[in-house]
């Protein structure tokens, strides 16, 4: 097992490494430079760029980047003059996790929930109820859901409309934010549980005597599990990231924005940075989850000892 | 067993995060405030590297240059009066009023040379430091080849600045507004080192504010009345509240709720907010026009063809139904409220006499097309409108293309929306047939414009040339420098051939839409497209 998890850990490394290669030849063709003035004189660009070092040949600033990422050193933002990259990040994070793991938890929980019902449930109203829930919230983008939840709080004032300032705050965002993961984890929970139940096992647990209710909690609902980690991982990321939309509705002070932002201002620093970020994250949760299969499933777990 | 451990841990872990954050509310403050929304974050609060306009508010807001803006009046600041000018307008010398920094220094004639040297520095990496080419050295300097205490500004003692100017620049004072010419505390500059402008910690004011709560990158902050500040009793609101909101729907729930006491708002809100008793529609130093390429369309220059490119634009249509806001049809290049003189307006004194150019005249405009045609020999073009990709440029592109296709017999037009930076780079390089541009003032006056179309002006790119006018703006930089109305009366002879010639195509000028309450009184808004506070109560 440790010896799979190096291997995995040496390959996450080499994944980052490309990533942050290709990501810095493609973000030096955009056209336009860091300094977003258009009055800016052409002599005077000429200046700033060699101050920045963006003069020296893009092979030179690549291995000058390098070198510095190697001992930590993500570089100074662009459009925040005197603000390190890392300090940036940092700093505007903390909402996003916060609302993306709440989400995470709400969605997947609920989503394994409704799934489970439906399953148990099948061809029956409460099935088709389940159905059509998963269907809308999957098809409808989530900025619909935050605009209406918005709206929802403006109406009746249970909720604060937008800001930031503790728990109360994050609720319809969380809310927002969890409908998509899920929808996706209903359908997934559904399908797979269809399919558990008619199993053999499940046959022979019921002949035993377990009533209905003993038999999903014991025996489907862990079997039920595998495709539904598999999706988490990347559905984690995608929450934990931010949301520029939801963000911006609900004027989070997140990270949602800033990814999108950078690329827009030729944010050379940041746009690596958070490039390296978001595959590390998800190359990191690709690995847990990878692990954590074994345990839900000890098939998988002989299966990858035995390579 | 082990999973539903780690499931538990992990929803542990989540409520944990949630409990830690419902600690933190924010308190009430006490004493008069109100919140102000800002579309984005103040990046930084350094004077010499700010570019941006919410930084730019807050500096504003917590510091005092030489001169501040009331409104329209340029009043001084920490100059105590008008400065003795040279005869050849190439001197300054003013006389600095008993002034203090929030930590008790006084503001010195130093501190302005210190703080000016700072920007033209090359190190510093000022993206403004261009501001300062005129004054003596500055365009050396920046170019690294004279060292920085050769720029033209000297402290003769602690009260007296004199600045010496490479040629007469008859708006240099409203310059003097700008965050780049605000003074630096050298002490306080040198301690903070790297993080000056990065935190409120790092920050000493000299104005009517002080900026608290700031962490440098955040969403909200807060400026406080500053009790050293030397204009104190005016300053009669405690606290002004800044709050990042960025979607016009939640600009407007907030507004509605109370949350926010000053918003802006954009798109459909706007529309909505016009029919409010709280609305107000602020004059932006802005215009947008069509820059039509006489190098790469012969036809463009045919001054028939390009009037009749004008007459066959409805532009109040066009605002109504493309930016449904209260923008301001424009019918020449200088935005109205940006330059008066004597309480008169310079474009709208200009509009008296050239209006007819950008009037909406289908039959005119039809009737100059085809002479124009005749006149060039040529049979009618397909061309491309370069825009930008944002939804509004888009719609506007559209917009454009539609009427100029129906009220310009045989014209084609096709649409090429691109990225903002690859449509700055087309135009300045010539790629194009047509292009939507805009340009926003860096200091109110009408040269920061009519200086665009001069024909070695590289922001010039439809390449329009006209001899005379040329002379005219260069006499209103030489012969008329220090006589403001002959001056004047050249920039507007020469804002009549622009708009006669249309050598560029206004379009309209920008009016922010903003809902501001009733109890707010006495707040101003400035040509530099900024509030001051001073002075401006809360009931």
């Amino acid at each position: 097992m440790a010896k799979y998890i190096l291997k995995r850990i040496g390959f996450l490394l080499l994944t980052l490494f490309l990533v942050a290669t290709i990501t810095f030849f493609l973000m030096k063709l955009l056209p336009g430079t860091p300094f977003n003035n258009p009055k800016i004189p052409a002599d005077q660009l000429a200046i700033l760029k060699k101050q920045y070092g963006l003069d020296k040949p893009v092979w030179m600033q690549y291995l000058t980047y390098m070198a510095g990422i190697t001992h930590g050193d993500f570089g100074m933002s662009y459009q925040y003059p005197g603000q390190t990259v890392s300090g940036l990040i940092v700093s505007r994070m903390g909402p996003s996790l916060q609302i993306g793991a709440q989400a995470m938890v709400v969605g997947t929980l609920a989503g394994i929930v409704l799934g489970a019902i439906a399953a148990i449930r099948k061809n029956t109203w409460v099935d088709a109820t389940a159905t059509i829930f998963a269907i809308l919230g999957r098809s409808i983008p989530n900025f619909v859901f935050a605009a209406l939840l918005q709206l929802f709080a403006y109406k009746t004032g249970a909720f604060p409309v937008a800001l930031w300032g503790g728990f109360t705050y994050s609720i319809l965002p969380t809310i927002a934010l969890a409908i998509a993961p899920l929808a996706q984890t209903a359908r997934f929970m559904r399908t797979e549980m269809v399919d558990v139940l008619s199993s053999d096992y499940i046959e022979l647990a019921r002949s035993k005597g377990e009533s209905r209710w003993q038999v999903v909690a014991k025996h489907a609902l862990r079997n039920s599990m595998i495709p539904i980690v598999t999706i988490i991982g990347p559905m984690a990321v995608d929450l934990m990231v931010g949301s520029l939309v939801v963000e911006n509705i609900f004027a989070i002070p997140g990270i949602g924005e800033q990814f999108v932002k950078s690329i827009t201002t030729n944010d050379y620093p940041v746009i690596m940075a958070l490039a390296i970020l978001y595959s590390a994250m998800l190359t990191v949760i690709i690995l847990i989850v990878d692990i954590l299969y074994g345990f839900i499933d000890p098939r998988i777990r002989l299966s990858g000892e035995a390579n | 067993m082990k999973f539903r451990k780690t499931m538990v841990a992990g929803t542990t872990i989540a409520l944990a995060g949630v409990l830690a954050a419902c600690g933190s509310n924010s308190a009430s403050s006490n004493g008069s405030s109100i919140t102000r929304m800002e579309s984005d974050v103040i990046s930084t609060m350094d004077p010499s590297t700010n570019t941006d306009a919410i930084s730019g508010q807050a500096l504003i807001d917590t510091m005092d240059g030489l001169y501040r803006y009331s409104g329209k009046d340029l009043k001084p600041a920490i100059a105590k009066s008008q400065p003795t000018v040279s005869k050849d307008g190439k001197t300054y010398t003013f006389k600095l009023r008993n002034a203090k920094w929030s930590n008790g220094d006084p503001v010195t004639a130093q501190d302005f040379v210190f703080g000016w040297r700072r920007t033209v520095t090359p190190k510093t990496k000022s993206e403004y430091a261009y501001l300062f080419s005129g004054v003596k050295n500055a365009d050396d300097i920046t170019a690294g080849k004279k060292a920085a205490s050769t720029l033209g500004v000297t402290a003769v003692n602690k009260t007296t600045l004199k600045v010496t100017l490479d040629h007469a620049i008859p708006y240099f004072k409203t310059m003097l507004v700008n965050p780049a010419f605000f003074p630096q505390n050298e002490k306080f500059v040198n301690k903070a080192g790297k993080k000056y402008g990065t935190t409120s910690k790092y920050i000493l004011s000299n104005g009517p504010y002080v900026l608290k709560d700031w962490n440098g990158t955040g969403n909200t902050w807060k400026e406080t009345k500053n009790k050293t500040y030397w204009n104190a009793k005016n300053v009669h609101i405690d606290t002004l509240n800044g709050q990042v909101v960025k979607d016009p729907q939640t600009a407007l729930n907030l507004y509605q709720s109370k949350k926010l006491d000053i918003a802006q708002l954009s798109g459909e809100q706007a529309a909505k907010a016009k029919t409010m008793s709280d609305y107000k529609g602020l004059n932006q130093s802005a215009i947008f026009y069509l820059e039509l390429n006489e190098k790469k369309v012969p036809i463009f220059k045919n001054t028939k063809i390009r009037q009749a490119v004008s007459a066959a634009i409805n532009r109040t249509e066009y605002i109504k139904k493309v930016l449904n806001d209260s923008s301001i049809a424009a019918n020449n290049v200088t935005p109205e409220g940006l330059f008066t003189k004597g309480g008169q307006d310079f474009s709208k004194t200009a509009s008296k006499t050239d209006a007819s150019a950008t009037k909406y005249d289908p039959a005119k405009a039809k009737k100059l097309w085809t002479e124009g045609l005749k006149e060039t020999g040529q049979s009618a073009p397909t061309l491309e409108l370069l825009s930008d990709d944002t939804t509004q440029g888009k719609r506007s592109a559209e917009y454009l293309q539609s009427t100029l296709q129906q009220n310009l017999p045989g014209l084609k037009v096709t649409i090429a929306s691109v990225p903002f930076k690859t449509r700055l780079s087309r135009a300045q390089n010539g790629q194009f047939d047509m292009v939507y541009s805009g340009w926003s003032a860096d200091f109110p006056d009408a040269i920061s414009f009519l200086d665009l179309f001069t024909s070695d002006n590289s922001y010039n790119d439809g390449k329009w040339s006209n001899a005379e006018y040329d002379a005219l703006i260069k006499q209103s930089k030489t012969t008329d420098a220090n006589n403001p109305t002959a001056r004047w009366n050249t920039l507007l002879k020469a804002q009549e051939i622009l708009t006669k010639e249309q050598g560029v195509v206004p379009l309209y000028q920008r009016v922010q839409a903003t809902l501001q309450r009733k109890t707010i009184t006495g707040l101003k808004y400035n040509p530099t497209s900024s509030y001051d506070f001073v002075n401006a109560k809360v009931k």
